[in-house]
């Protein structure tokens, strides 16, 4: 169990996007709340996606984090078995091409 | 520098001094009001929001109000954001909308909103394809496909029970890598039970699950109010 200060993320989610809201001509527009909403939706989205509030931006940075180092390799040995598959699948139809009649 | 009238939350008008914010009265209900300076939001739309910035100094200041009236009576926080036409519209909305606030005070009164968050485990490591074969692959595939379908259904589980312990409870969307994101009310006198079976959901679950809290019944207060 993990109980921590609340978040900014999870002020901002409470705050901006719950309670009682008012409505009519006894209100006056100070915020456009809708596009504020929206903004911090995208900012709630990405510090969830970031574990620790943006505190991990270094994961996928190869200088500080080995793991994206390996991910970074694995797509080039993607590639270059990609790039040799494509070359003997294209020898192979060479080959086939040659032997019909 | 110009003015307005920031609302911040209606509550029962029985509430002492708020250093700061005042009371706007009528026949038991009250609306928590502090003049601010309207300067102060201008653009904030536009900002991206950080830690430090503008927005999130406006945001705390509103949680820290709605906070200090929770601490003595039932609050329905309002919207950050809401600006009032003055005194004499404050007082139509009361007027206007009084028994249907009173019912409302009288639903979250005595009880606590709780969020519970439960996050999915970490990406599997990747298979290493030249050391597997096409069936121990497929046989692998499958495996992680129930092990996420377990997951979910154990943070639906975990959601079902606690709703049985809560007086209300509401799921937020939530991103990819969470399983569970949602709110419960809770009464007061309950909350030793559900933090009780939280930490036995826990322990099934072999996870970590988040709780934030306690809060003002923010999740639990969406209604819209007008002056007619």
């Amino acid at each position: 169990m993990d109980n921590r200060p609340s978040s900014l993320a999870d002020t901002l989610e409470r705050v901006l996007d719950k309670g009682v809201v008012i409505v009519g001509d006894i209100t006056v527009s100070v915020v456009d709340i809708e596009l504020l909403t929206l903004r911090v939706r995208l900012f709630i989205a990405s510090a969830q996606t970031a574990r620790e509030m943006g505190m991990d931006w270094w994961t996928n940075d190869p200088f500080f984090t080995p793991k994206a180092v390996n991910r970074a390799t694995e797509v080039n040995e993607l590639e270059q078995q990609n790039t040799e598959l494509r070359d003997r699948v294209a020898a192979l139809e060479r080959t086939l091409e040659e032997k019909r009649p | 520098m110009s003015c307005g009238l920031y609302a911040y939350a209606i509550t029962r008008d029985r509430l002492a001094d708020l250093a700061g914010p005042w009371l706007i009265s009528y026949q038991g209900l009250a609306l928590v009001v502090a003049e601010v300076d309207l300067d102060r939001f201008t653009g904030i739309e536009a900002d991206e929001p950080a830690e430090d910035g503008p927005l999130a100094v406006l945001v705390r200041e509103h949680d820290a109000v709605v906070r200090a009236v929770f601490q003595h009576e039932p609050v329905l926080p309002l919207r950050f954001g809401t600006v009032l036409d003055g005194a004499d519209a404050a007082l139509r909305l009361l007027r206007a909308r009084h028994e249907e606030a009173l019912a409302w005070l009288d639903r979250v009164e005595g009880r606590r909103e709780w969020g519970v968050r439960v996050r999915a485990a970490a990406e599997p490591e990747p298979v290493d394809l030249d050391s597997v074969s096409g069936t121990g692959y497929l046989a692998l595939r499958r495996q992680r496909l129930t092990a996420a379908e377990d997951a979910r259904r154990s943070a639906e589980a975990v959601h079902q029970a606690l709703t049985r312990r809560a007086a209300d409870s509401t799921c937020r969307d939530h991103a990819s890598d969470l399983l569970l994101e949602a709110a419960y009310l809770v009464d007061t006198e309950n909350e030793d039970d559900f933090h009780a079976e939280i930490g036995r959901l826990a322990g099934e679950l072999g996870q970590p699950v988040e709780i934030t809290g306690p809060w003002p019944p923010y999740s639990f207060t969406n209604v819209e109010f007008a002056d007619a």
